[in-house]
């Protein structure tokens, strides 16, 4: 029992990561069409802002945690959508998805040729040390990142439910036409969703880095993982999203621990051609029609 | 008076004559049909009066004030609010919250949209809307969970939302069952009746039309060939032969 409890919180924990990164992989795609292949390296990246802040700037941990979130809605957030969303989405869907590979490429090559292809040190979030939770002992860091996770994801949900600027994000995903007609300035609620993206990501770099290092590889396995998360959940909703990345985290754990570590990564794309094959529109997802 | 004000207006694709020379008023208070065949410019017509499309020449006037090729968004601040021929709401999103949002951009400034809470105080608004075009049975459930004869309610609702000063109205009929078609006959009726609404109204089914509309304009082949009263129009041998064919 203590093992599953254990499983269980260090599950939710990684969960809780993917889904912050599957959040805005959905964003994305309700409000633009984008499917961003970068997203993992979206995630690496950060760290990177983080580790710069502290060694240049000389701030410390959570100064730094917050100049990178702000570098990254910056050049993750308006910076992509400027030059490379805008430019290529009137080619269409496909020329995007492959302009955002390209992308994925370039700042994994940039991070390893600039900075280090060594994994870099980064500091924990807490101590390493365990407490007692439901007669279990698990870690202090586990349980901050799913606080600091859930924290994130109820403050989304909160920003798009029960303000004007979340109902106007939504009336943009739904039906961007009527939604122009009527005023809102459509082009604006889509670029804060790119922006909100970068946030998320930034964030979920700052939580999975201490326990991965800094890596330029890093975001290799997180796109993937994120990418399937929303798959799972279903692509056109955010709840579909925190659900595909807990579930996949929770899985992912207890698959390393109860199966077999080996073929630990290949739990997640045994869930994901599952569900591909007998709910096509995810588990929360619902289908989509498309006018051609 | 005159809201809205008409003037030779064409609109050219290529070689085709869409719209040619179309002129008419409509005055405040009225509810002014448009009908014609198929294919003989209404939606066009429409478009050009919206912004959706530029026209090749002519003018459009609200309220004396040139308005042409002004952008949709624009008009809708002025005060044009339209309907679509096929149903436009915001699916996931509840019958009270799609009314609020169709009126939420003209509330405040950029600061209160941004931060301001969610109703915008809008709350009354639609509650006498969702009344009015009795919608109060399914208030918070989901647009997209609405009978398409409901979701045509709610689209007509949401253009009276923000108090227009016109409201044009694309085959508000159009796959509306008898039932659901009386009713909002009835409440569109009710709306020009008690707020001296005033709307343009495009539609095929011409029982609709003869029954709400105070005067028609006949398009056809992009022309108008008859207007009047609806008695008029109906005996007119010119609408019948359009109608009817040679």
């Amino acid at each position: 029992m203590a093992d599953f409890i254990q499983l269980l919180v260090a599950g939710l924990a990684t969960g809780g990561i993917y889904a912050l990164v599957a959040i805005g992989f959905t964003l994305l795609w309700q409000t633009s069409q984008t499917i961003n292949f970068a997203q993992g390296e979206f995630v690496m990246l950060p760290a990177f802002f983080m580790l710069g802040a502290m060694s240049v700037l000389g701030l410390p941990f959570w100064g730094a945690v917050v100049v990178g979130i702000l570098v990254a809605a910056l050049v993750l957030g308006v910076l992509f959508k400027r030059l490379v969303v805008d430019p290529m989405l009137h080619h269409g869907v496909l020329p995007l998805a492959i302009a955002t590979m390209a992308l994925s490429l370039f700042l994994k090559e940039a991070v390893k040729d600039f900075y280090s292809a060594e994994a870099q040190p980064f500091p924990p979030l807490a101590a390493d040390v365990n407490v007692s939770f439901l007669g279990a002992a698990v870690s202090l860091q586990s349980l901050i990142v799913v606080a600091i996770a859930i924290g994130a994801v109820v403050a989304l949900q909160l920003f798009l439910n029960n303000t004007q600027t979340g109902r106007r994000m939504q009336a943009t995903a739904q039906n961007p036409t009527v939604a122009r007609i009527l005023g809102i300035p459509v082009e604006r609620m889509i670029l804060l969703a790119f922006v909100i993206n970068a946030v998320l990501a930034a964030l979920a770099s700052a939580l999975v880095t201490p326990i991965y290092l800094a890596k330029f590889s890093n975001g290799e396995y997180l796109g993937i993982a994120a990418f399937i998360a929303a798959i799972v959940g279903g692509f056109n909703q955010v709840r579909g999203a925190i659900l595909g990345g807990l579930l996949l985290g929770v899985v992912d754990n207890f698959a390393a621990a109860y199966l077999s570590a080996q073929y630990r990564a290949a739990i997640p794309l045994v869930l994901l051609i599952v569900v591909i094959l007998f709910r096509p529109q995810g588990l929360l997802g619902r289908v989509e029609e498309r006018t051609v | 008076m005159a809201v809205l004000e008409v003037r030779d207006l064409s609109k050219q694709f290529g070689g085709i004559h869409a719209v040619e020379g179309v002129s008419f008023d409509v005055n405040e208070g009225e509810i002014l049909g448009i009908i014609g065949p198929n294919g003989s410019g209404k939606s066009t017509l429409f478009n050009c009066i919206l912004g959706q499309l530029h026209p090749t020449s002519g003018e459009v006037r609200l309220d004396g004030r040139a308005v042409t090729g002004m952008r949709p968004c624009d008009l809708n601040r002025l005060g044009v609010s339209r309907t679509f021929q096929l149903l436009q709401v915001f699916p996931e999103l509840t019958v009270r919250e799609n009314l609020i949002l169709a009126a939420q951009e003209h509330k405040g400034s950029m600061l209160t949209r941004l931060f301001g809470a969610r109703d915008v105080g809008l709350t009354g608004d639609a509650g006498r809307m969702i009344e009015f075009f009795r919608l109060a049975h399914v208030a918070e459930a989901k647009a997209g969970a609405l009978s398409y004869g409901q979701q045509k309610l709610l689209d007509a609702a949401m253009a009276f939302m923000a108090g227009p000063r016109l409201v044009l109205l694309d085959e508000p009929a159009g796959g509306v069952n008898l039932t659901m078609l009386a009713n909002l006959r009835d409440r569109l009726a009710a709306i020009n009746r008690e707020e001296g609404a005033t709307f343009v109204v495009i539609e095929h089914n011409m029982e609709f039309v003869m029954a709400l509309c105070s005067r028609i304009v006949v398009l056809a082949e992009g022309r108008i060939i008859a207007q009047g009263d609806p008695a008029d129009v109906r005996r007119d041998p010119k609408v019948i032969e359009a109608y009817l064919g040679h």
